[in-house]
């Protein structure tokens, strides 16, 4: 089972999402680049985190349920 | 935790809302990064751009060094204005051919890596429209008495219309002012030689890591030990203040897991400074009278993100009138010395964050594989172009490098590298929109101040007084 934060249902990496969060980011920078890995937001904690993280209240991204 | 004791609910995507964002969530990138992220891609529209030039030179054609075309050289006053008139009527089917090159270049490689076609397009448009009126501006006789020179004044024209009667946000899609900017770097790599980067290349190291050091820490302690600010928070400005700006921050900030609000602030603090110190390093450096290639190594030492430190580097060099000189410097400082170790910044800050501040939290030790997750890449295409155009180049007796090779291939490659660093510096203008930053709050931006302070005396001193004799054989 994957338990890091990438998997999670909380944690949202999108370049675009990332760039409409925070006004001025792309000014300076991007959320297209290299240096961001695949960094992103995890909706819970509100907290901004490298994939590779684990904590105690992922919960496995399981996609597809609601087309059913 | 032990992957046993996870029990994710099967029924979490009971909502259509959620579904969708779900079906949108990336997997782990791995090899996809080579066609999903603008480093890559900056790195293949350099080399592509290098080739043409190069392909265009063996075979006798003019086709490059025509696609290069700009008005800035134009030297135009009122009374001859004629001069524009005619130049652009003259060559209105050159900047219609080189606007589709730019165009497609752009909107297929943006298009693969998922922004908006429907949105860059436009965007792009007048993004290109602008930029000739910058061009112009700087092509001005008097330009540089009013320090309107094009890079100042491309951001200067975005700044105007971001902050007076912005366009609407879509068409941010089209304002990719870190994919110009690396592919411009890229570009510059093709006509910088190998050998200075192996001589000037740990001189540079020197002064940054001593800069970044002393710049993180200030800004650090005085967060923390002065303010009592959270540790995190210090640790996402002061790396934002002495390593990569915005992308330093960011990378410091999931390195140790820092609230939403840490980066909002850093964003705005690393902004607002960067803003300033375009205009601010190149007006003292003018009034000091400073050799480019000093002033091109403070601007590295002292500008938060290669963007605007370009724009800072390469309006004074045109001022000065060596703007090789001053993009060397920069390059060296910012670019080799200091860009290149962010991935080491990240490890480290993500190996004090799980180990020290939240040894309970933190679920899994960091792998030393962050330094290269994060590492520039498009650093590396800046070094093979050198390289390789080192290597090319290397075939020519001096005197034909001089006549033939460089104005043939180096020529035409700077000319279409300014059409890329135009592109960035018009967008920073057109992206930074004063009043949709986020408030910063008072403690933060006096730490942050702080390590300003530092860091801008320190980089001067540096670059002037203690590496000045060695700087200032750049350029030639």
């Amino acid at each position: 089972m994957r338990v890091k934060c990438i998997d999670c249902r909380y944690f949202d990496n999108r370049s675009e999402m990332i760039e409409r969060t925070f006004p001025g980011l792309n000014s300076l920078s991007s959320a297209y680049s290299s240096v961001w890995a695949e960094s992103g937001i995890c909706s819970r904690h509100e907290l901004f985190l490298s994939p590779w993280r684990r904590c105690e209240d992922f919960q496995e991204c399981l996609i597809g349920i609601a087309d059913t | 935790m032990s992957e046993k004791e996870i029990k994710p609910s099967p029924d979490y995507c009971e909502t259509p809302k959620c579904a969708v964002s779900a079906t949108q969530k990336p997997a782990a990138m791995g090899w996809k990064e080579l066609y999903l992220k603008e480093d890559w891609w900056a790195i293949y529209v350099g080399f592509g751009i290098a080739l043409l030039c190069l392909l265009a030179f063996l075979n006798g054609s003019t086709f490059a060094k025509s696609l290069a075309i700009n008005p800035g050289g134009l030297k135009w006053t009122s009374d001859s204005f004629g001069k524009v008139v005619d130049h652009f009527s003259n060559n209105i089917g050159l900047y219609g051919i080189q606007f589709v090159f730019w165009l497609v270049i752009f909107s297929i490689t943006t298009k693969i890596m998922r922004i908006k076609t429907s949105e860059f397009i436009p965007a792009f448009f007048i993004l290109y429209i602008l930029s000739i009126l910058a061009f112009l501006i700087g092509g001005w006789q008097d330009a540089g008495r009013w320090m309107l020179e094009p890079p100042i004044a491309a951001l200067l024209i975005g700044l105007v219309i971001a902050n007076v009667f912005p366009f609407p946000k879509w068409m941010d899609s089209g304002f990719r002012v870190e994919y110009y900017i690396k592919t411009g770097i890229v570009l510059l790599g093709a006509t910088f030689p190998i050998n200075l980067v192996v001589s000037a290349g740990p001189v540079a190291l020197f002064q940054a890591t001593l800069i970044s050091l002393t710049t993180c820490l200030t800004i650090y302690f005085v967060a923390t030990k002065v303010f009592g600010l959270d540790k995190r928070l210090a640790a996402v400005i002061g790396t934002g203040g002495a390593v990569c700006g915005i992308s330093g921050s960011m990378a410091i900030a999931s390195a140790v897991g820092a609230k939403k609000e840490h980066l909002y602030t850093s964003v705005t603090l690393v902004v607002i400074w960067a803003i300033f110190m375009v205009f601010f390093i190149p007006f003292v450096s003018k009034m000091l009278n400073l050799h480019p290639g000093i002033a091109g190594a403070w601007v590295g030492t002292s500008e938060f993100a290669d963007a605007a430190g370009f724009a800072a580097a390469s309006a004074y060099g045109k001022m000065a009138g060596n703007e090789d000189a001053a993009i060397q410097g920069f390059t060296l400082m910012k670019v080799i010395g200091r860009d290149i170790w962010i991935g080491i910044w990240s490890f480290v800050f993500a190996l004090i964050a799980c180990l020290k501040w939240e040894k309970e939290e933190c679920g899994v030790r960091p792998s030393a594989m962050e330094i290269w997750w994060r590492f520039p890449k498009f650093v590396l295409g800046f070094f093979l172009a050198s390289l390789l155009m080192t290597i090319i180049a290397a075939g020519y007796s001096a005197v034909d490098f001089n006549k033939v090779f460089k104005p043939g291939v180096f020529g035409p490659i700077a000319g279409l590298r300014t059409w890329a660093f135009i592109f960035c510096f018009m967008s920073i203008g057109l992206t930074t929109r004063f009043k949709e930053l986020k408030s910063a709050g008072a403690k933060p931006f006096i730490s942050f101040t702080v390590g300003v302070l530092v860091n801008v005396t320190l980089g001067f001193i540096l670059s002037v007084y203690v590496f000045g004799d060695y700087w200032m054989k750049l350029g030639k």
